[in-house]
């Protein structure tokens, strides 16, 4: 659905963000882009969403070049970004004018989360909080039924019940037809949500795979005495979880920020060891 | 090329929608100001000329549409809405069709009724406090005709600097207009110049005078046709590669 192709990108008179970036994104699936502060992960989406060009390198939308930001390309993406501002206008007023745009948008399903929201369409969108703010335009974006939805930071300014009401959402807003990428740097908020990883740092895609692999090859918890030999990574403090080969342990649940810390760490061990297939009992 | 005009109506509607409240008061403010004009021009010759209305009709329509044309396109140049305005499924032609519809033709419609409202209230409240005699406001005139066509031609250039300058795009737009007149005045003072030397052009002493007072002339006619067929679609076309290349 989304493919990138050797992206490389810089900001004028500035050093490089992207270098050599290919990935390819599918339908079906709800992906966690992980990187460090300023590693390039709001360029990337800005690129996926035709907002950037790279320099070199291509981003194409189902065959359909993103730079051009053609109305049949963008009518395939939307993009939740992370600070935005939006027209003094009522909720309602702002479905009206902004859902034409999208052939498949659903006023029903709209109202219905702006409605899980705690939000009323009367309601002046410039007199509402940031964290609602972000709640209508993730409801808004839900609700274009667009085949990639990109959400940038979409945790930011929600308070803690929203979050986990927004894993909720997002968990119901997939279906096959459909790909989400989610961008942050706050790995826990996506704990059971994502079934991709993918993650960046120092310019470039230091893993990218699926949670199932993830979970298939790799054991998380906490390391025994006699298992020192297969950590490949361990939390510094005493007792500290760890990240082992899973050989012939159980299946573990993935602990996506103990996964993202392994992974800056030890990217060699944590990739070797992915490659290997377990062959459970 | 994509160009589809339901596309186009949604997003004039869009614009005017967002645009709702800024557009109502600096209607508002335009009516109070042609209103106080209008009013005292009712006062001498007990009849509101439709020449007498362009004066100040004109002035307050071209001058609010610019700050229209920079209006509707603010959204663009803010970093934290222009995401969402860029990432809204529409060409970069269709959304420049759009625009151009709105701060041309629905400006004009709408400045039009409400100067043509606010000048029958101007006669009206002038037959009631200076005794003038009524009559129906006249602005349909050759002069209409004329500042219509002028601000059509000169509206891309509002367009192309709302969209060339992110900061005080007013004042600079302004500034390289009048840059851009004075290099015109020079550079056809300079061929007038040098074609005509030996035809004794300048007979007196005063020869800076008499060629600057020339050099407004369009002695060939291929200038007044640059400026009226040419130059609004070049700015137009510059203001379209300025949408198609911005990055945010």
């Amino acid at each position: 659905m989304l493919q990138l192709e050797n992206l490389f990108y810089h900001y004028p008179k500035s050093k490089t963000v992207l270098d050599s970036v290919s990935l390819t994104f599918s339908e079906g699936n709800i992906y966690g882009l992980f990187g460090k502060n300023g590693e390039g992960k709001s360029t990337l989406m800005k690129i996926m969403a035709g907002l950037l060009f790279p320099k070199s390198g291509q981003c194409t939308t189902l065959g359909q070049h993103t730079a051009k930001r053609s109305a049949s390309g963008l009518q395939n993406l939307f993009l939740v970004p992370e600070d935005f501002e939006l027209p003094n206008l009522t909720i309602g007023t702002y479905e009206k004018v902004h859902s034409p745009f999208y052939p498949a948008f659903s006023k029903n399903q709209f109202y219905e989360l702006i409605q899980e929201f705690k939000l009323h369409p009367r309601e002046k969108i410039t007199r509402l909080s940031f964290g609602q703010k972000k709640k209508v335009l993730i409801a808004f974006g839900i609700a274009t039924h667009t085949k990639l939805l990109l959400l940038d930071e979409p945790t930011n300014g929600l308070d803690i019940p929203s979050k986990s009401q927004f894993r909720k959402i997002m968990a119901s807003a997939v279906d096959q037809g459909r790909s989400i990428i989610i961008s942050t740097h706050q790995v826990r908020d996506l704990h059971s949500l994502i079934n991709h990883v993918v993650i960046l740092d120092n310019c470039k895609v230091v893993f990218d795979h699926s949670l199932s692999k993830v979970s298939e090859n790799l054991w998380f918890g906490r390391a025994s005495d006699m298992a020192k030999e297969a950590i490949l990574y361990t939390e510094t403090s005493f007792g500290g979880k760890a990240v082992m080969r899973r050989s012939d342990r159980p299946e573990t649940e993935v602990d996506l920020e103990l996964l993202f810390n392994a992974v800056l760490n030890n990217p060699k061990g944590i990739q070797l060891a992915l490659e290997q297939t377990y062959h459970g009992v | 090329m994509e160009f589809n005009i339901k596309r186009i109506g949604n997003a004039i509607l869009k614009d005017v929608t967002i645009l709702k409240n800024t557009g109502i008061t600096a209607l508002a403010v335009a009516s109070g100001i042609l209103f106080i004009g209008l009013f005292f021009m009712t006062r001498g010759d007990d009849y509101l000329s439709a020449d007498e209305f362009m004066g100040i009709f004109g002035l307050c329509f071209v001058v609010l549409g610019m700050f229209f044309s920079f209006a509707v396109l603010r959204e663009s140049h803010n970093a934290k809405s222009n995401h969402l305005y860029f990432a809204l499924p529409i060409s970069p032609l269709e959304r420049l069709t759009s625009i151009w519809l709105t701060t041309t033709l629905i400006h004009t419609l709408i400045f039009t009724l409400m100067a043509l409202l606010v000048g029958q209230l101007a006669i009206f409240a002038g037959g009631i406090i200076f005794g003038s005699g009524f009559h129906w406001v006249s602005l349909f005139s050759d002069g209409y005709v004329k500042l219509i066509k002028g601000y059509f031609i000169i509206q891309p250039i509002f367009l192309c600097g709302a969209m060339t300058f992110s900061k005080n795009g007013i004042g600079k737009t302004l500034l390289t207009l009048l840059l851009i007149f004075i290099g015109i005045l020079f550079y056809g003072l300079l061929l007038f110049s040098v074609l005509n030397h030996g035809y004794g052009v300048y007979p007196g002493d005063l020869i800076a005078d008499e060629a600057f007072g020339k050099a407004s002339t369009d002695f060939s006619g291929v200038g007044s046709w640059f400026f009226t067929l040419l130059f609004g679609p070049v700015m137009l076309l510059a203001t379209y590669f300025k949408l198609v290349e911005k990055e945010v």
